[in-house]
């Protein structure tokens, strides 16, 4: 195999694109069960659903490849929707573009508080994250009044906003939440793959000692990933509100668990170092095509989604400890093989 | 007389009640290796941190071509060209060998510029003589690639002070000369290197200047043709050898303990084949990474191996766990005390009675702490491990007396054949003779042991015989009387690698 | 006894004053708190938690934990109402209930002991899988109208002025103690959390160690989502949602760390009665649960944050007035490398 092939085909990729694989798969089963099913509704419904969460597991594969997680998305999407559905029903001329800013600056001061406890406090994040989604998730119900915020309420460009279609190919629109949640992929993926920060990430998940003992700023980095989680999450709170309208304060409660699921299943390895912001992408398509599907399906409850997603997690984790690790080694086996053949060559040579 | 590069002058450290380093003085020049030889606790990891700036001296002063010099962190002493290779080197796996080359490298831009870190990896990876492809992930680098890999961190750092502490404990002997071959090339550019191992063998190949420690204080340094590895090691242990080991007395009597033929575990090793006999000491020598450990792993079950014959007391064995060992009679005292050995947090007692638990449980399993207690009591007399008591935590010991510890532990166990792994690194003299007649007095017992050492005057003077290993393949297996350290020593080394 | 470390004397005298000192606050409030029927109602609530709370501790000394437990006692108690709703006897409900518990516990263990999977991950996917199947049981609806006797079990003083699932949690808790600091099986837990590696080479059965209390964990959860259903008289698919918050901070709380191998359960017991009053007091003060619930999450953060920076400063004290003293003469033989 030619060097440029196996640079481009790596376990990594292998990973990825046997998802595709999987998604065209599940897509042409349901698509010989259901009626109608390959319909451009259906696509957009897909879509929207899928960009909250595809946006909100960008930010989370952010804090996955530390070596960290943040159970705390989904509280903080849910305080994020409240907050600004409840502020833009009594600020109706409040400028879209504050709004929005808004909105991610409150996921991110939520996401500052997780960064700080868990790079400075050194409090693991498993604990914080646990903590921080009860503790948000009380603010709001305590704060808010346990009111619901009404679509009605809402500034009009608010209520239009998933409806705007930019471009349509043939009935396929491109909407806003749509383009918003490509936008971030494709930034934070040129993030992950073309800055300093990026490539910081995945050295400290892949080796945490390593990187402090190279000088690295661990620490800020860390700290930094939490904070982009919570801003995003911010912007996920804000399309949240938008997608749904009607606000209550369980709004998004147990988000969390769909977007580790996204992220996991996407090749994002728990245990940090990698992991690409395109799989985390695959990995929403997959399972919001999964949960929209069965509901479509009047023989199988829907009810089953769930037990389907832990099902998921199980055999992606389980996939990328036993399988993954295995092709990796025999990837850098043949590779070593060549090196030491060839350094063997040359000192024949000489 | 060209000025050195890096000059420490009359460096003190203490660490608690221990002074790690006491006025100690040294210059590295432009293009020398300069060795530092010293057992373990001689001081000199600590000099390294202190160059390194890992610590602060408390007392004395560096000087950087001429000028004082003062460190916070090593990321400091990197940016003044002085840089560390370890033993274990730091690779970040997920990323490829480029990125790992430049990985501290703090630029200007916030964005990566894969084509300009392509090309200058390859680069700094062609001054040094080495095909390494650039793209490729780190992980399955070997250990002698990743040490390369360093290496080229270091230059692209503009190293001027390299310092290399055991590089080589875990390479093969093609894996040294590659580095050796690299080190040249570095002197020649000019490097200033410090050059840190035990084998003896090696400084005396590569070193231009050669500085023993002890004790934390620098007893000699001289140009290497005015130094004899007998001197050395007299200038390192204080005496000379023989004092060390005394008269050697064989126990060993003729009937075969254990019988091992062909065994072998894919790519670790291979076609093992030795007898040991009752009251016999059998050494295992090597350079490190000639995979004895991992024989002395699959004898004790937990890394069994793949093929082969084991025969105990004559009765044929298959040996897969650590509990069929200990039922079997063989026990395995492991070279790391802290990641393998011992319990740090838990007592002397609950420590030593770990293997034998089940005996010391009553009908209901509850654990009778009074026979444990009155064991451990026994093994502190019978060893003589210094502690007030033996409810002490055993992270509170000394190195000899952890050791003590760990062998009462397998003691405990009742072993017919008792595989002992590194038993003496780490610890101070006094209690290494300790140990070594402690192991006299087991091979007297009746018992077999192997002694698995690194340190040639060790195996030599502890064994009846030596079987002596190279990359997991079996040497050869030499009489006491015929074993000298010259024989041994080609045998570890290999006649050189055409295979 | 082994003594672990003089530090966690400490810690259980920190929890002891916040206990003292929270109960004290409580007196104030309402001076009926000491009244026999209020010591039962204080653990009333929270009873089939400090259950689970137990077996928690084994898994986190281990150096594991189970996010699975309330998922668990969720769907054991799904699995209950659904049999009794089919019509089958109570007695049958209960013990399919308690064997999907040790089924639930099996395969965890499975996957945690015998694949090497990181517990974290594991759980995770099971607290959804678990909670997933109890929703597939129950869909949106609710059971209840249990047996009178069933209700019973959880709520009726039935030993005195003690229900029986209390009764339950002390014996339980005798029996803990003894097996984990008494008995041979208990200093496991503490050897394989401490260090994975070195129970293994002093021949020590590591996964059957893993497997038995992850099975334990499994099977202490179902029998507390039974007793759930009694208490509550109804079970709906989202019973015990959010449960593991609680149970997780009062381990931790009681010092066990989160990296196992160090903790006692008289700790545990101590942070028990400490969250419960805490809970109770806040009651008392008409706090609504759900803001309970965030002050229990700022508690677990706290359990773990107090010591980290009480350890650095430490840390910071010991350095500075170790670089004050005048250097020793005598050098000790201790290694020093």
């Amino acid at each position: 195999m030619t060097n440029t092939l196996r640079r481009y085909l790596r376990p990594q990729q292998i990973r990825e694109l046997s998802l595709l694989l999987l998604i065209i798969v599940v897509l042409i089963f349901f698509s010989t069960q259901i009626e109608n099913y390959l319909s451009p509704r259906f696509f957009n419904r897909i879509a929207s659903d899928v960009a909250i969460i595809a946006v909100v597991a960008v930010g989370e594969t952010l804090v996955v490849l530390t070596r960290n997680v943040d159970l705390s998305v989904g509280s903080i999407v849910g305080v994020t929707a409240y907050f600004m559905g409840t502020y833009l029903g009594n600020n109706k001329d409040l400028n879209p573009a504050l709004a929005v800013g808004m909105a991610i600056g409150l996921g991110a001061a939520l996401g500052v508080i997780n960064g700080a406890l868990v790079a400075y406090g050194r409090v693991p994040a498993i604990i914080t994250t646990l903590g921080t989604l009860a503790i948000y998730r009380a603010a709001l119900v305590e704060l808010s009044g346990a009111k619901t915020v009404v679509i009605d309420a809402m500034p009009k460009w608010v209520q239009d906003l998933p409806s705007q279609t930019f471009v349509s190919f043939g009935g396929l629109d491109v909407r806003p939440l749509m383009l918003t949640a490509l936008i971030v992929v494709v930034l934070f993926q040129l993030v992950l793959s073309f800055t300093q920060f990026g490539r910081r990430l995945y050295a400290i998940g892949s080796n945490p000692e390593g990187a402090r003992f190279a000088g690295l700023p661990t620490e800020r980095v860390v700290f930094a990933a939490f904070v982009l989680c919570g801003a995003l999450s911010g912007l996920g709170g804000f399309m949240f509100l938008a997608r749904f309208g009607n606000i209550t304060v369980v709004a998004a409660q147990g988000m969390e668990l769909q977007v580790i699921a996204a992220v996991v299943v996407g090749g994002v390895n728990i245990f940090g170092g990698t992991g690409t912001m395109f799989g985390a992408l695959l990995g929403a398509i997959l399972i919001n095509i999964l949960q929209q599907s069965l509901i479509r399906m009047p023989q199988i409850s829907q009810f089953w989604i769930n037990a389907l997603l832990g099902v998921l997690i199980l055999a992606a984790v389980a996939t990328d400890a036993l399988i993954l690790s295995r092709l990796r080694q025999l990837w850098a086996r043949t590779s070593v093989q060549m090196t030491e053949g060839q350094a063997k060559r040359i000192a024949s040579g000489k | 007389m060209t000025d050195p590069i890096l000059e420490m002058r009359n460096i003190s450290k203490r660490f608690d009640t221990t002074q790690a380093l006491d006025d100690v003085s040294l210059a590295l020049y432009p293009g020398e290796i300069h060795a530092l030889l010293g057992e373990n606790g001689a001081g000199k990891s600590t000099l390294i941190k202190i160059m390194t700036g890992v610590h602060p001296p408390d007392r004395g002063e560096m000087l950087l071509d001429g000028k004082p010099l003062t460190l916070n962190s090593p990321v400091e002493a990197q940016a003044y060209g002085i840089a560390a290779i370890y033993q274990e080197p730091m690779v970040f796996p997920d990323l490829n060998v480029a990125e790992n080359i430049f990985i501290t490298h703090r630029t200007r831009s916030p964005f990566v510029n894969w084509g300009k870190m392509y090309r200058d990896a390859e680069e700094i990876l062609s001054q040094l003589d080495v095909k390494l492809d650039v793209h490729e992930s780190a992980r399955g680098l070997t250990l002698a690639a990743q040490q390369t890999v360093e290496i080229a961190k270091a230059i692209s750092l503009k190293v001027r002070v390299l310092i290399m502490d055991e590089p080589t404990a875990s390479l093969s002997a093609h894996e040294v000369r590659q580095l050796f071959k690299l080190a040249n090339t570095l002197k020649q550019q000019g490097v200033a290197i410090l050059f840190i191992s035990h084998r003896m063998e090696e400084v005396f190949e590569i070193a231009d200047r050669v500085t023993v420690f002890r004790d934390g204080k620098r007893i000699s340094s001289k140009p290497r043709a005015e130094v004899t590895p007998e001197g050395a090691i007299r200038d390192m242990v204080g005496r000379q050898i023989d004092e060390l080991y005394g008269e050697h007395a064989t126990h060993a009597r003729s009937d075969v303990l254990m019988s091992v033929r062909g065994l072998g575990k894919q790519n670790t090793f291979d076609n093992i084949t030795f007898d040991v006999h009752r009251g016999e000491v059998l050494g295992f020598a090597g350079l490190v990474g000639s995979r004895r450990t991992d024989v002395g792993l699959a004898l004790f079950g937990v890394e069994p191996a793949d093929v082969g014959e084991i025969t105990f007391e004559g009765k044929p064995v298959q040996i897969t766990s650590p509990q069929q060992a200990l039922q079997t009679g063989i026990a395995y005292v492991s070279e790391d005390r802290r990641a393998l050995g011992l319990v740090m947090p838990m007592s002397i007692t609950a420590n030593i009675s770990l293997p034998m638990l089940r005996e010391y449980l009553s009908a209901l399993g509850i654990i009778n702490f009074a026979a444990e207690t009155r064991t451990a009591q026994q093994f502190r007399e019978r060893l003589a491990i210094r502690t007030p008591t033996v409810q002490v935590p055993v992270a509170k010991l000394s190195g000899g007396n952890q050791q003590k510890v760990m062998l009462s532990k397998w003691l405990n166990a009742r072993p017919q054949l008792l595989i002992l792994d590194e038993p003496t690194r780490g610890i101070d003299v006094g209690a290494k003779a300790e140990v070594h007649h402690m192991i006299r007095d087991l091979a007297a017992q009746g018992l077999g042991i192997i002694l698995i050492s690194s340190e040639m005057p060790e195996v030599l003077g502890m064994s009846d015989r030596v079987l002596v290993m190279r990359e997991g393949r079996q040497m050869g297996i030499f009489n006491r009387a015929e074993a000298t350290q010259e024989k041994v020593l080609a045998a570890a080394m290999g006649q050189g690698y055409s295979e | 006894m082994t003594r672990i470390s003089e530090r966690f004397k400490s810690w259980e005298g920190l929890l002891l004053v916040l206990l003292v000192a929270v109960v004290a606050f409580n007196i104030i409030e309402s001076p009926v708190y000491l009244g026999g029927q209020n010591f039962v109602n204080l653990f009333q609530l929270s009873i089939e938690k400090i259950m689970v709370a137990l077996v928690m501790t084994f898994i986190i000394i281990n150096g594991e934990i189970d996010l699975s437990v309330a998922s668990m006692m969720g769907l054991s108690a799904c699995v209950l109402a659904t049999l009794w709703r089919l019509g089958q006897p109570m007695v049958l409900c209960i013990l399919v209930a308690l064997i999907v518990g040790l089924i639930g516990g099996a395969f965890n263990g499975f996957w945690i002991s015998m694949a090497g999977l990181p517990s974290l991950a594991v759980t995770l996917a099971t607290l959804i899988m678990y909670r997933g199947l109890a929703l597939v049981l129950l869909e949106d609806k609710s059971i209840g109208q249990f047996p009178q006797w069933f209700n019973d079990l959880g709520q009726k003083a039935l030993f005195g002025p003690l229900p029986l699932a209390l009764v339950i949690f002390f014996v339980g808790f005798i029996l803990a103690l003894v097996i984990l600091q008494y008995s041979g099986f208990g200093r496991y837990v503490y050897v394989i959390g401490n260090n994975r590696d070195v129970a293994r080479y002093s021949g020590v059965r590591v996964q059957r160690v893993k497997m038995s209390i992850f099975i334990a964990s499994g099977f202490i959860a179902a029998l507390a989502g039974i007793f759930l259903a009694a208490r509550l008289g109804a079970v709906r698919g989202s019973t015990a949602e959010g449960f593991e918050l609680d149970i997780i901070t009062m381990v931790l709380l009681g010092g066990v760390s989160i990296f196992g191998g160090t903790g006692t359960l008289f700790g545990v017991l101590l942070s028990i009665l400490l969250v419960l009053n805490l809970r109770n007091g806040m009651g008392l003060l008409n706090i609504s649960g759900n803001a309970q619930t965030g002050v229990i999450g700022a508690l677990l953060i706290l359990s773990v944050l107090v010591p980290n920076l009480a350890a650095r400063v430490q840390a910071e004290w010991n350095r500075r007035r170790a670089a004050s003293q005048p250097p020793a003469a005598v050098k000790q033989a201790v290694s020093a490398e």
